[in-house]
């Protein structure tokens, strides 16, 4: 075909030779084919047929050659034959029926199991019925456990997630508790490091020791040492308080101020003739001693940095100060201590509160001396030659006083302060005015200043072993002297004091004896020995006069009395 | 084209009247009647002949009947060239039906191949179609084949179903466009003159110039006796299936469409009848 179509020749050269071939075969089939075709077939038609007809005229032809009888006889035979096998047959016919008896009742036996199974298999199928609706109930109810599980399950996940979170806020609080706790060691550290280096003074009142932890409130064995000696003074004093009852002081504002409180008046001041107790009463030399007014109380001051109170009802010691102590005076209304400090600063404390209430610094070298002043005002003076006033409800420095030199005691007396000073002249100073009024002439450096408890007298102690009673009267200032044999003033702080009643003079001095004068002959009194090993550092007479107590710089305070 | 699946049924279905007659000399019981059958021109002489030799075995001793084979005229008849050939070769004008005579002793082994059973048959005849598919298509189409496409072949020619024979056969005569043809046309040409069995040559169905070769072109270059010169009386007939084509039939459209099963055009060249 592909063939054809190629052929450069023209269509009818392509379909002469076509047509040719296919005319061509054409007449050949009918030639050589079709003629033949019914021709063959009839011809192999009739073959099969001749050579049928054949073998049955050869299958007639067999059997017509014997005779007749023979025929007969053999058809008898055959006639025997089928009898018996007629009967054989029928034979197998009874078996036949038998068998199929058998197969009969087989099939009714199964049939009746059949039913039996049918009605088995509706059992089953209803008791599947049953066990399916169980099933279903089932499932529903492990449905309804499954929600219930889940729910439960989001519950305890939520309260997991609340128990993390609480452990991490518990965490937290540890965590914030331990910076406490470091922040309070820290401090503690600095605190201690501070007292030992002793190199740097408190810098203000904030940064006061609030937590200082080895301060015990109450120490575990307060010092009762005096309880005898002292119990009768408050039945004194009691019974001279009605009489001598006033106001005193002008307060300004703190309700503490506005209080009336009572001023104790010697009347005779007892001369001591015995030591009634000898204490080691610090760890280090005692620089100060200091009746409170109501006498009751005793407080101590030494090298070991503490104040110590010694007596009745709030006994105890009282720390704070890094540095060894100088000073001590009692508030007059009682509740208050302050105490000037080597450490720079003076220290004001609650009597019921070992911790310093106030710290006062400012002063560039050690305090010698802290008085109270007028209006809740405080004067210290210090060897950096200044005095300073200090307000104490703001705790804060009012007024500085340069004083030209070294100030190794002072004592207020209204608006005055009187200053002793190592140059050898105590200076009076108008706390108003601010400046010098008086400058009394002493014999070498002043260890310590002393005021009657009537503001007439002022005694001065000098390193000179003499005692000076400056009459404040008028402005004659005439001065006495009082020396002794033996006497001589142990240090530049030696202080001595006058007694409640203005009688007496006593002065510790560098033999370890008490020396007592009597103001009005100038004469020594007596004389008090023995009981202390080194130089008496400070001596102090209870305003209701009767007693006395010296201490040294050998840690020993020893009180005197008459009884 | 109609014209074309025409021709290839034709040449299909084409079927030559034979009358096999029992040899003289066989013994038999009794006589032995001719048996007349339409033999399928491509189709091979034992494959379509057991009929004959049932027929046959009817009237002859069976200890007597040896391997079948036929003879036409005192010449044995290869059956392993197609039916048609033979009759185009040696009987194409003789009366019809052409009378076979069937021997069963005395096989001449030096003319005819042993012709034991059908798979000889198939073997010789799938032989031929690879040999030709070589020629055609250097033998790609026909190994690409399976094994079943094979045996649809020699089913379909065993059977004699036609749609069955060439629904595989077309494959063979696939070719690809721009080439215009086969690699080579396989042909055989036979003739009866010379003890040559046939003409086998490999032949191109386009020349080099692009012309297409015709009949006549191959009949010139293979065999130019066959051809009678201009004014000459005509000598030779070129007979394909019984019949002679035109010679400028194109020799690509008769390979595809004239060719026996084997795929070999298949060309007797005999001589003209003398009267």
């Amino acid at each position: 075909m592909a063939a054809g179509a190629l052929r450069g020749g023209g269509r009818a050269a392509e379909t002469r030779w076509r047509r040719h071939i296919v005319g061509q075969l054409k007449l050949r089939d009918l030639r050589q084919h079709d003629k033949f075709q019914d021709l063959i077939r009839f011809y192999t038609r009739l073959l099969e047929k001749t050579s049928l007809t054949n073998a049955r005229v050869c299958l007639f032809c067999a059997p017509r050659c014997p005779s007749s009888d023979s025929s007969l006889s053999t058809l008898l035979h055959q006639n025997n034959q089928l009898k018996k096998t007629t009967g054989e047959l029928a034979y197998q016919v009874v078996q036949l029926q038998q068998q199929i008896q058998i197969k009969d009742s087989v099939l009714e036996e199964q049939h009746a199991r059949r039913q039996q199974e049918e009605c088995r298999l509706q059992g089953v199928f209803d008791s599947r019925l049953v066990l399916q609706g169980r099933v279903e109930m089932v499932r529903a109810e492990m449905g309804a456990l499954k929600s219930d599980y889940d729910v439960l399950l989001e519950r305890q996940r939520g309260a997991e997630t609340k128990l993390r979170q609480e452990e991490l806020r518990g965490r937290d609080l540890l965590q914030d508790v331990i910076h406490l706790k470091q922040r309070e060691a820290a401090n503690m550290n600095t605190r201690n490091e501070r007292r030992c280096s002793c190199c740097s003074a408190p810098t203000s009142r904030s940064s006061s020791p609030k937590l200082q932890p080895e301060s015990d409130p109450q120490p575990p064995r307060p010092p009762r040492l005096f309880r005898s000696a002292s119990a009768m003074s408050p039945r004194i004093l009691t019974s001279i308080r009605e009489l001598f009852e006033r106001r005193r002081g002008l307060s300004v504002s703190s309700l503490q101020e506005d209080r009336l409180f009572p001023v104790g008046v010697c009347l005779s001041a007892r001369l001591p003739a015995r030591a009634l107790h000898v204490l080691e009463a610090h760890e280090q030399g005692i620089n100060a001693v200091r009746f409170n007014s109501s006498s009751q109380l005793l407080a101590t001051g030494g090298t070991d940095r503490a104040v110590k109170l010694w007596d009745v009802g709030a006994g105890g010691k009282l720390e704070g100060s890094t540095e060894g102590i100088t000073c001590i005076e009692f508030d007059p209304t009682g509740p208050r201590v302050l105490a000037a400090s080597y450490d720079k600063s003076a220290l004001l404390w609650r009597l019921d509160d070992p911790i310093p209430k106030v710290t006062l610094t400012g002063h560039s070298r050690r305090v010698t001396a802290a008085r109270f002043s007028l209006n809740l005002q405080v004067v210290t003076g210090s060897a950096d030659r200044t005095v300073r006033l200090w307000d104490l409800q703001r705790a804060c420095c009012v007024q500085v006083v340069e004083v030209a030199s070294y100030c190794s005691d002072l004592i207020c007396s209204g608006y005055c302060i009187i200053s002793g000073h190592y140059d050898g002249k105590i200076r009076v100073w108008d706390t108003r005015a601010v400046r010098c009024i008086q400058e009394l002439p002493a014999r070498g450096k002043v260890t310590s200043l002393d005021i009657s408890p009537d503001h007439r007298q002022l005694l001065s102690c000098c390193r000179d072993d003499c005692l000076q009673l400056v009459d404040l009267r008028g402005w004659s200032y005439e001065r006495v002297c009082f020396r002794a044999d033996g006497f001589k003033c142990g240090s530049d702080s030696t202080k001595a004091v006058i007694s409640p009643d203005g009688c007496f003079l006593a002065a510790g001095s560098a033999d370890g004896a008490v020396y007592i004068w009597n103001v009005s002959t100038g004469n020594l009194e007596t004389r008090l020995p023995d009981k202390h090993s080194s130089s008496i550092s400070a001596v102090s007479w209870s305003p209701s006069g009767e007693y006395v107590v010296s201490v040294d710089l050998s840690r020993r305070a020893v009180l005197w009395s008459d009884l | 084209m109609a014209d074309d699946k025409d021709v290839l049924r034709d040449v299909w279905f084409g079927r030559i009247p034979t009358c096999f007659l029992l040899n003289q000399d066989e013994v038999t019981e009794r006589e032995a009647e001719p048996y007349y059958l339409l033999l399928p021109r491509v189709s091979y002489l034992t494959l379509v002949t057991d009929k004959v030799k049932k027929h046959f075995h009817k009237v002859i001793r069976t200890e007597d009947a040896e391997e079948m084979w036929f003879e036409y005229e005192g010449t044995p008849l290869k059956w392993h060239y197609p039916i048609g050939v033979l009759f185009d070769l040696h009987a194409s004008n003789t009366v019809l039906p052409w009378s076979i005579t069937v021997h069963f002793k005395n096989f001449p082994d030096r003319d005819l191949l042993h012709c034991p059973s059908h798979s000889v048959i198939e073997a010789h005849f799938m032989s031929s179609i690879k040999e030709a598919d070589a020629l055609k298509h250097k033998s790609q189409v026909v190994n690409d084949m399976q094994k079943k496409d094979h045996k649809q072949l020699w089913m379909g020619l065993q059977n004699d179903k036609f749609d069955q024979f060439w629904a595989m056969n077309r494959k063979l005569m696939e070719y690809p466009t721009e080439d215009g043809g086969f690699r080579f046309i396989p042909f055989r040409i036979y003739q009866t003159m010379s003890d040559r069995p046939f003409i086998q040559k490999q032949y191109r169905p386009v020349s080099p110039e692009g012309n297409v070769h015709t009949l006549g072109d191959l009949m010139k270059a293979m065999y130019p006796v066959a051809l009678s010169n201009e004014g000459e009386p005509k000598r030779f007939q070129v007979v394909i299936h019984g019949i002679e084509p035109l010679l400028e039939t194109p020799l690509q459209w008769l390979s595809e469409h004239l060719s026996h099963p084997d795929n070999f055009l298949h060309i007797c060249v005999i001589p003209v009848p003398s009267d």
